[in-house]
């Protein structure tokens, strides 16, 4: 029963990161841009909330009575470095109208380069790893309840995993759906994703509707970062291991739309997670290969296209992501 | 270098033109690209906890002699430029087609860990285990092709969700393929010692400069590139392409099938890359280990391809500068790290995604400063530029090649 419980609380951890990618993705995509910085961008929040983390805080009284609170500060620093960088793109492909696929794959390749270039400079030379303070689960305690009167399974499954950027991506998620479709910004960053120049000719700003939408995008991308820098373990390493381009691909799995995002999230943690734990699930089959695990490592992208092949009539981009806006074209 | 850039017969005076700012634009990248570098260089010193601001001058300057410091190190120029060609090529054909194929990566793991599993395991000559790499990488290319033309998906994040099925296929594969990994338990055999045939011939040359970095690989890709050349600018499946990546309507309405096309350009984009990933394992130089994250090499190709503007023959050019980049890399390690080259590649790449636009603009801008206050340019831009803006459009026309 045990096994069953860690798999859940593994998936539900290793969902979060792809939740905020996605969500990230989707503000970006749908004021038109194409964020495929997001891979980038995570990297930027993992980087600077790690070495935040790192530079004596956790060990400070703050740290030692509020522990919490200082992941908060982690959340925000991740926050606010992600949404800084995503300017970038923003500048180059709002103000410049650059290609946006290019200016992000040039976001892309800087990103791990200068984590690890920063890492060096930070901790030492040819040391790029960041050692995370350990004991920061918000453990049944935390909430004031007795962890022996819980049964384990449900122990295991709610606390063992359960960081401060869990109820926090999920209070975004609420948030994002009611922004989106409840409110009038949300309609205009929307109408700017589908057709700016209508947007634009009832008053509504698009260059600054875009804007917004890149910097919010960098904002939950970078925050996503420090969320997969927490259930990567204690030893980081300024790398998101293709999360990014992950959370994009759950993105358009989740057609745009945010609680589909969260089941394209889940659904896809799910399979990523039995596949680490291939080889202590014995009712899974070997079909008589070695290492078996490498097979089930490659079910979620593999399912992830044939959902994708199954489902494309349904999937609607927003229609004028990627072109620059030009408000002379009709 | 970038001499081919300008020497390629044009084939009309406005593409020439453009070609100009192309070269122009890619020029201006690169400078900012190396003066933003050691502005960091400086930045991480003053990061440091003991800041030694002499460092990054002498970091800079081990970084532009490294490569030409030995045999070995000069020829890796060429040996790095060979597989950034073929995947640039990959990427750079795509998008000569309008399709962005990110999967270069998974389409080169395929095509290396095949050739050699024709090398050893099937004891193929050189160039059969290369036509293998071939397939193989045509094979994971062609993919991402059929889920855009039949169900109209994305190729970014079909061939990002290839490339990592692919690894862990790859790894699958060399898992359960016990006589490709005899001696070590995450590394293929050397092909020196299990086939000496299959290592791609050097012409005695390493012998003769004591080095192990030279191969027939920098020559192959060249006359690739030259192939795609002239498919793409000679023959009417190369027209339908282009006309495809320019406007997919409008060639469906001129009666080209685009739905074939597509599928047949992922299939030589991937063919490309899977020939670079068999050049480098083929080479004697490196075996495949056991990866857990992606082949930079398939990444690389994004800029060499970027950086040329897509064109085959200034891809010959860009990927031997990338080649030098890459290779100089190694000239930081100990200062700072090899990494900094990929800070290089990213913000040349960023810049060469507007330079295209700035290099027009200091145009306009210097056209309309030539008719204000009269012909006093002050710098090498400028006088480069200046001639041609002040003449009449029909004379600039006619005008020949930049050098």
């Amino acid at each position: 029963m045990d096994i069953f419980s860690i798999l859940v609380s593994k998936t539900i951890v290793y969902a979060i990161p792809l939740l905020l990618g996605a969500l990230a993705g989707m503000y970006s995509e749908r004021s038109g841009i194409i964020n495929i910085a997001l891979e980038g961008i995570m990297i930027f929040g993992s980087l600077f909330s790690a070495l935040f983390l790192t530079r004596g805080i956790m060990t400070s009284t703050l740290g030692q009575t509020h522990p919490q609170f200082v992941i908060f500060l982690a959340i925000i620093v991740a926050g606010v470095s992600g949404g800084l960088f995503s300017l970038l793109l923003g500048f180059a492909a709002i103000k410049l109208k650059a290609n946006q696929v290019i200016s992000g794959t040039a976001l892309n390749i800087f990103a791990p380069s200068f984590a690890i270039l920063l890492a060096y400079a930070m901790i030492s030379q040819g040391i790029s790893s960041i050692r995370l303070p350990r004991g920061i689960v918000m453990n049944a305690a935390f909430f004031g309840i007795d962890a022996s009167t819980l049964p384990s399974w449900l122990n295991i499954m709610v606390f063992s995993n359960l960081y401060l950027t869990t109820p926090i991506s999920i209070l975004i998620l609420i948030i994002s759906f009611f922004v989106l479709y409840k409110t009038k910004f949300g309609l205009r960053l929307r109408s700017c994703g589908e057709h700016p120049q209508a947007a634009d000719s009832v008053g509504i700003n698009v260059v600054r509707m875009r804007y917004i939408g890149v910097l919010i995008s960098g904002i939950l991308a970078g925050i996503g970062g420090f969320a997969f820098a927490m259930a990567n373990g204690s030893n980081h390493e300024p790398d998101v291991l293709g999360y990014g381009f992950l959370a994009l691909a759950v993105m358009i799995f989740g057609n745009w739309k945010p609680f589909k995002i969260l089941v394209g999230a889940l659904f896809f943690s799910l399979f990523k997670t039995i596949a680490v734990f291939a080889a202590t699930l014995q009712f899974l089959p070997t079909f008589g290969l070695t290492k078996v695990d490498n097979l089930y490592k490659t079910l979620p992208y593999i399912i992830t296209l044939i959902v994708l092949a199954f489902t494309s009539k349904k999937s609607r981009a927003p229609k004028a992501e990627g072109i620059p806006y030009d408000p002379g074209q009709r | 270098m970038f001499k081919i850039f300008g020497s390629s017969s044009a084939v009309n005076k406005k593409k020439q033109k453009d070609k100009e700012y192309a070269f122009l634009a890619s020029v201006i990248s690169i400078l900012v690209g190396l003066l933003i570098a050691i502005l960091l260089l400086f930045l991480l010193e003053f990061a440091k906890a003991e800041s030694d601001y002499s460092k990054p001058l002498i970091g800079m300057r081990n970084y532009f002699t490294y490569s030409f410091t030995s045999a070995t190190t000069f020829s890796k120029i060429f040996y790095n430029a060979a597989p950034l060609m073929l995947t640039g090529l990959a990427v750079g054909f795509a998008f000569k087609a309008g399709l962005f194929n990110i999967g270069a990566t998974g389409q080169y793991t395929f095509g290396a860990f095949f050739a050699l599993i024709a090398a050893i395991l099937w004891q193929f000559p050189w160039w059969a285990a290369l036509l293998v790499s071939i397939v193989a990488g045509a094979f994971w290319g062609v993919i991402p092709g059929i889920f855009k033309a039949f169900f109209n998906i994305n190729e970014v994040i079909t061939s990002i969700m290839l490339n990592w099925a692919g690894l862990y296929l790859v790894n699958l594969l060399f898992y359960n393929l016990p006589k490709i990994h005899t001696v070590l338990p995450n590394r293929t055999d050397n092909l020196a010692f299990t086939n000496p045939k299959a290592i791609l011939p050097d012409f005695g040359l390493n012998q003769i400069f004591n080095t192990s970095f030279i191969n027939i690989g920098i020559i192959i890709a060249i006359i690739v590139a030259v192939i795609i050349y002239i498919v793409l600018e000679k023959t009417v499946f190369g027209f339908e392409i282009k006309s495809c990546g320019l406007n997919k309507n409008a060639s469906i309405y001129a009666g080209i099938k685009a739905k074939r096309t597509i599928i047949l350009t992922m299939l030589i984009s991937g063919g490309l890359a899977g020939l670079g990933g068999g050049i480098v394992y083929l080479a004697g130089t490196v075996q495949y280990t056991i990866e857990s994250s992606l082949l930079s090499m398939g990444f690389s190709g994004i800029p060499v391809a970027l950086l040329a503007y897509s064109h085959p023959l200034a891809i010959i050019a860009t990927s031997v500068f990338i080649g030098f980049l890459e290779s100089s890399g190694s000239g930081l390690q100990g200062l700072y790290s090899y990494e900094m080259t990929g800070v290089i590649l990213s913000v040349i790449i960023y810049f060469s995604a507007f330079a295209l636009i700035v290099s027009h603009f200091i145009k306009k801008v210097l056209k309309r400063k030539g008719q204000s206050d009269g012909d006093q340019g002050d710098g090498p831009v400028i006088e480069a530029v200046k001639p041609e803006t002040d003449k009449p459009k029909e004379q600039l026309e006619t005008k020949g090649v930049v050098g």
